[in-house]
């Protein structure tokens, strides 16, 4: 298929039987694309799974941004009409202070004309630094999407067509076009019943202001300010760094037009927290990741990107990848699903799930009969996988508040030895047993100084969360009445988890509340008072000697416990067997591997690429690649004569300093290859010379060297 | 997020650097700024890939270190053990002299058979060396007293010594005072013996050689600017003239340069590949985009995976590497030719718009499979930033590839969450035939072979005549080889010409001069006293060259 080489020509075109009039190929539209996965099942539960969390994504979007951008609507709301009038030339404008997460922005602002037009005016105006390198540009956009914002909204796309004939071309749209139009539509409608309603605010949405050209916003707002007496125009800017990026670009008599007013949107580590909190740190979360997994995506986020968008973004890559073309992975779904999708899976799908590391254990477990029908009736296996599902559920469902309550306790201990946020907790109790670690025990050595007042706080904010869990509960579906018929109950099944585990945990904390709260804190230190009088009159001595010996006697004494001292010690030997039961990493649960997705490196390759190492490790060490048996190399520094072209030109070009004469570079190449020829010979050999005029071109084409004019035959390293 | 693979790492280095400041005591510090250059040593040693190894060693060390890891967190799982270390890509390499190409020529001859007698080097490399030798001494001389004399009234620092001799080229028979290059010599001499001793430990010995040598190389400011503002060039006087056969027919396409078992590798490596293109589609359809990496030629694996799963569908090839590539070409392609519009808009959120709408409409989807989106006419802010609203389109699918080690540097935070790649390792170790054939190759450029034919092609248009005066044109330069050759006076032409009957007038004569200036085969030069003086602006070798060729 060489018809992509071309010397004229550098795009190339193939419509593959697509013709622009076919309209009848919409219903191909995306089932073309999903016919190789359709009527899977694992690609039907991770659609259904991740529209789901969409959903959930949506909803908490709106919820966080909901104040912020009130707040906008109602400052544009108030200053479109009543201030227009009073000051003249001066345009009201919001700053938004949105952070460096820039690709976070769109969908905040998205949100936010949504917003503008269902609750202040259809006339917004977004736009993007991209679309006004000028002036003109900017205006014509600006003054388009005004006059034909309302129209967007009022017919959808399938009208849009009918309308487009009475649209303004972008190029009469100009400030003065948008002031007869204002007129003529907002001052002279026959029905001018309110002028709340027909003086409408027309909004302009500036989303990146850094990068837009100073001189350009500079004309634009002294434009519109011209304007402003006659229509009330709002500014929206979106600031990625601070205020003072406005005040810098815009000079006095262009700023003194603004009346700005500052907005702050979250910072976006903490809408992160939020977002992993609240949706994927659950157990109504479909579809769960491992500690690692976790730390990755984190990470990420943390050190490379700070984007929202991005972190969802790579989950979803995870989950495409959890599910991807394994059908035993469709157990990763809804409690609710989970029996129809036992029943479907076929014998080959219960085979693979036997073959899960985790099963092994398990089996440990069982006595010599189970063991055997496990493994040799489907039926048996499948009751089993079913029980065994919704106990990981259970185990889920108090895993995930045991971290809560952990989060609860610990977070405003010193130190942070576990972290702050229970997205730093996951990390640290789903990869190991956390009750084992040396952290947890000095955070519970530090509860049990802790004061009664902080201590009755963090109990009752626990409490609130034991009983919003208490209520999401989803109530646990009886086992099946076949499962009696066989001998399901010989299986042992761990300790009770789950709801149960729960209530009885709220019971155990309401007492300890109610004793902690009536508890007493006076010490009964009764032969202290004793002693205390006897040496009262010394200690007027001054006697820094006595006053240490007092000391040191008073240590000595057995301090006798107060009501309350005794019930926290208690309460937190609780809080220790609790969560040493609640907490137990995923890895040793049974079939963890069907919820929680635990493949980080392969992940890791895609979401975070590495370019840069792979072509190094290709060229210094391609055996890595080829697996082949003539380049074992002793160190990646040494160089063979097996070694593919390139490979070899380049081992050698990093032996040589900043400029590299090519001559000699091809002398050492030769040299390599034909160590047995002479000088003579290697000159006239013209394979050798091929050869390494392709290895130098393909280095240059990679950019590890380029032409030097500097001193002839030479070429320049372009590395260290 | 993609340079992340080396760019944090960068990052990484700074916050240690911050926790080595911060856990120094102010007191401490006051004394420390005296000896400010820091070795690149201790950032290799407290670099965390570095750091794990050694744990045990510094395990006192690390206690003290605890409280500042706690306050900067690092990332954890971003790297782990099997990541190719920064510092085997980006380290400065420790100082080049010229031995160093000829040592690891040797080690790589010598270490497959051991050497009987150590007395016996053979002769090629001797004269490798000699040869090596040759860059004017006095130079060298000359330079390397002005910056040692910089260096000494720079600052008393000893440290420098060690460096300044860097960017010298040393010969052996040079006389060393400088203790530290002296003590470079003598290791390079030992190299030179080790191999003769025991093969395995004659490369192991260079191994720990080098780890040293890295070890004691100091990276300052100051010395990385002393050594790139010498003007000097420390590389031999070499030029590619010595050798004998110079014009490369590139075109014949030859295989003899990989071997059998490489090349049966090389083609399950590529089928391999092939294992993944449903995945590709999978990822494709849930709206990311696909990025190849790796060295090797990705285009024929795209081709088959175009040929395999995208029959059914519009798809764009765009050659990146297509030297009169534009943007705009791009966008005519989908916009002209593929949705059949009549013209493209000019503001570029207009033409996204477009073909999003258009798109969707017609409920088609596209795939735009760019070979390298690293090429040099998409090496800008302007089209990449096009590209990136184009793949953000829904019914757009983008397959790219890259090559060039720096590429991830084209996308910032932005483009990159446009694009949404997923980054795929597709190292194939195809030549690139393709690639390659458009850029005039360093070697090939050099060796003049497309000058030699394009004046081939001249001179056999030529009547008898003109050749003839081509050819006495030709040979004057041959034979006046001088260092400011001035050209054939036109009066010494024209009685030449007239001697072998070639013109008979001055007039004549000229007329055939014009043909050739025309072409800028010859140019001509005015002298001092008015008369003009003819010169052919190619090198002699490939003049002697052309010559030879024609009389044969």
């Amino acid at each position: 298929m060489e018809s992509t080489v071309s010397v004229s020509k550098g795009v190339f075109l193939f419509p593959n039987g697509y013709k622009k009039g076919k309209s009848n190929k919409k219903k191909n539209n995306q089932v073309l694309f999903e016919k190789i996965f359709r009527n899977e099942l694992w690609y039907d539960t991770y659609k259904q799974n991740w529209y789901y969390i969409e959903n959930e994504l949506q909803e908490l979007h709106h919820k966080t941004h909901s104040v912020l951008l009130n707040d906008i609507v109602n400052y544009i709301k108030n200053h479109g009409i009543s201030e227009s009038s009073t000051l003249e030339g001066i345009i009201p404008s919001a700053t938004l202070l949105t952070g460096v997460n820039q690709p976070d922005h769109v969908s905040q602002f998205t949100s936010l004309i949504d917003l503008i037009r269902n609750e202040v005016t259809p006339h917004v105006a977004l736009v993007n630094s991209q679309d006004a390198p000028s002036v003109k540009h900017l205006v014509e956009n600006a003054v388009w999407q005004l006059i034909h914002g309302d129209q967007v909204m009022d017919y959808d796309d399938d009208e849009g067509v009918i309308t487009q004939t009475k649209k303004l071309r972008k190029s009469q749209c100009t400030m003065k076009a948008l002031r007869n139009w204002y007129n003529t539509k907002c001052m002279s409608s026959p029905r001018k019943k309110k002028s709340q309603q027909t003086r409408r605010t027309l909004v302009i949405i500036i989303p990146d202001f850094e990068s837009f050209n100073c001189n350009v916003l500079q004309d634009f707002v002294m434009i519109v300010s011209s304007y402003v007496s006659t229509m009330p125009i709002v500014f929206v800017f979106g600031v990625a760094t601070s205020v003072s990026a406005l005040h810098k670009s815009f000079p006095y008599h262009v700023s003194s037009k603004l009346l700005i007013k500052v907005f702050h949107s979250h910072a976006s580590p903490i809408y992160m927290n939020q977002v992993l909190e609240d949706i994927f740190l659950t157990h109504t979360s479909p579809f769960h990741l491992s500690g690692k997994a976790f730390e990755l995506l984190t990470d990420v986020f943390l050190f490379y990107d700070f984007s929202v968008t991005g972190l969802i973004q790579s989950i979803k890559y995870c989950m495409m990848e959890h599910y991807y073309g394994d059908n035993t992975k469709s157990l990763c779904c809804d409690r609710d699903k989970l029996e129809d999708v036992i029943m479907q899976l076929t014998a080959e799908d219960l085979e693979s799930i036997r073959q899960l590391m985790s099963f092994r254990p398990f089996l440990e477990k069982q006595d010599c009969k189970t063991t055997i029908s496990l493994f040799n009736d489907d039926d048996f296996f499948k009751e089993a996988l079913y029980k065994e599902m919704n106990r990981l559920h259970d185990y889920l469902y108090s895993f995930y508040m045991c971290l809560r309550l952990l989060c609860v306790f610990v977070k405003d201990l010193p130190k942070n030895m576990l972290g702050k946020s229970v997205r730093e907790i996951y990390t640290k109790c789903a990869s190991e047993n956390v009750t084992g670690t040396s952290a947890f025990k000095d955070c519970l050595q530090l509860l049990k100084f802790q004061s009664q007042v902080k201590l009755v706080e963090s109990i009752k904010s626990a409490l609130k969360i034991v009983n919003t869990y208490l209520q999401n509960a989803s109530p646990v579906k009886p086992l099946r009445s076949t499962s009696s018929k066989n001998n399901l109950k010989n299986i042992t099944l761990s300790d009770d988890l789950g709801e149960n585990f729960v209530k009885s945990l709220r019971v155990h904390l309401l007492t300890f509340l109610r004793q902690i709260e009536h508890a007493n804190t006076e010490t009964t230190v009764t032969m202290c008072a004793v002693s205390d009088t006897e040496n009262a009159d010394e200690n007027f001595s001054g006697n820094r000697y006595k006053l240490k010996e007092k000391l040191l006697k008073a240590t000595r004494l057995d301090r006798v416990q107060s009501e309350f001292e005794m019930v926290r010690s208690r309460f937190v030997s609780y809080l220790e067997e609790m969560f040493s039961k609640g907490l137990q990493p995923m890895q040793g649960q049974p079939f963890h591997e069907l919820l929680a997705f635990s493949d980080v490196a392969s992940v890791r390759k895609n979401i975070v690429g590495a370019p840069r190492a792979a072509v190094h490790t290709a060229l210094s060490n391609p055996v890595q690649y080829l697996q082949c048996s003539c380049c074992q190399l002793p160190s990646t520094d040494s160089v063979i004569d097996t070694l593919p072209d390139v490979c070899l030109a380049y081992k050698l070009h990093r032996e040589c300093g900043k400029h590299i004469n090519l001559y000699d570079w091809l002398q050492a190449f030769a040299a390599v290859l034909r160590p047995d020829d002479d000088d003579e010979q290697r000159h006239n050999d013209p394979t050798i010379q091929l050869r390494f005029t392709r290895a130098v071109a393909e280095l240059q084409f990679l950019g590890f060297i380029k032409s030097s004019k500097r001193k002839t035959d030479h070429v320049m390293r372009l590395t260290w | 997020m993609a340079s992340g693979g080396f760019r944090l790492r960068f990052g990484e280095n700074h916050s240690v650097i911050e926790d080595r400041n911060e856990t120094e005591s102010p007191s401490r510090r006051t004394t420390r700024i005296r000896s400010k250059p820091k070795k690149y040593g201790d950032f290799l040693d407290n670099s965390p890939v570095k750091r794990r190894n050694y744990k045990d060693m510094s395990s006192s060390e690390e206690d003290s270190e605890i409280n500042d890891e706690a306050a900067l967190p690092k990332p954890t799982a971003l790297f782990t053990e099997d990541d190719v270390e920064g510092q085997d890509m980006f380290k400065f390499k420790s100082r080049h002299t010229k031995q160093d190409l000829q040592n690891k020529v040797k080690t790589a001859i010598y270490s497959p058979k051991p050497v009987d007698s150590p007395m016996k080097t053979p002769k090629k490399l001797q004269s490798l060396i000699k040869v090596s030798q040759e860059t004017p001494k006095q130079v060298k001389e000359i330079m390397r007293k002005r910056i040692c004399n910089e260096v000494d009234s720079d600052s008393a620092d000893s440290d420098f010594s060690g460096s300044s001799s860097d960017f010298i080229p040393e010969g052996s028979d040079h006389d060393e005072t400088d203790s530290s290059s002296a003590e470079a010599v003598s290791s390079s001499e030992e190299e030179v013996e080790q191999p003769k001793k025991v093969v395995g430990k004659a490369v192991k010995g260079r191994d720990n050689k080098a780890k040293v040598k890295d070890a004691e190389y100091y990276v300052t400011p100051d010395n990385y600017f002393i050594m790139h503002s010498s003007k000097k060039i420390a590389t031999s006087d070499h030029t590619l003239a010595r050798l004998k056969n110079l014009n490369i027919d590139e075109n014949n396409v030859d295989d003899i340069q990989i071997s059998a078992e490489h090349k049966e590798i090389i083609k399950d490596l590529n089928h391999s590949y092939t294992q993944l293109f449903n995945k590709w589609l999978y990822v494709l359809s849930e709206n990311f985009n696909i990025i190849l990496y790796g060295v090797g030629s990705k285009r024929s694996v795209l081709q088959h995976f175009q040929k395999q799963k995208l029959k059914d569908f519009p798809c764009i090839v765009v050659n990146g590497f297509f030297p009169s590539l534009t943007i705009k070409s791009i966008l005519e392609t989908i916009v002209i030719d593929l949705l059949e519009n009549t013209n493209v808009p000019s503001n570029v959120g207009d033409v996204v718009n477009l073909i999003d709408t258009q798109l969707k409409e017609n409920g088609v989807n596209l795939f735009l499979i760019i070979h390298n989106i690293d090429g040099t006419m998409l090496r800008n802010a302007k089209a990449q930033s096009i590209l990136a609203s184009i793949s953000q389109i829904r019914n757009v699918h983008t397959i790219a590839t890259i090559d060039h080690i720096n590429a991830p540097l084209l996308w910032d935070h932005t483009k990159l969450s446009k694009f949404k790649f997923t980054w795929w390792d597709v190292t194939t170790f195809v030549p690139y035939s393709e690639e390659t054939s458009y850029e005039n190759s360093l070697m090939s450029h050099r060796s003049g072979a497309l000058q030699l034919s394009s004046l081939k092609s001249v001179y056999q248009s030529l009547t008898t005549n003109a050749k003839g005066i081509f050819k006495i044109i030709i040979e004057y330069q041959l034979e006046n080889q001088k260092q400011n050759y001035q050209g054939l006076p036109f009066k010494d032409l024209y009685s030449k010409c007239r001697e072998q009957f070639l013109v008979s007038s001055d007039l004549a004569l000229r007329a055939q001069l014009t043909e050739f200036l025309d072409h800028k085969l010859v140019k001509m030069k005015r002298t001092y006293d008015g008369s003009e003086n003819l010169v052919i602006p190619i090198d002699i070798t490939l003049l002697q060259q052309f010559l030879d060729q024609q009389t044969s």
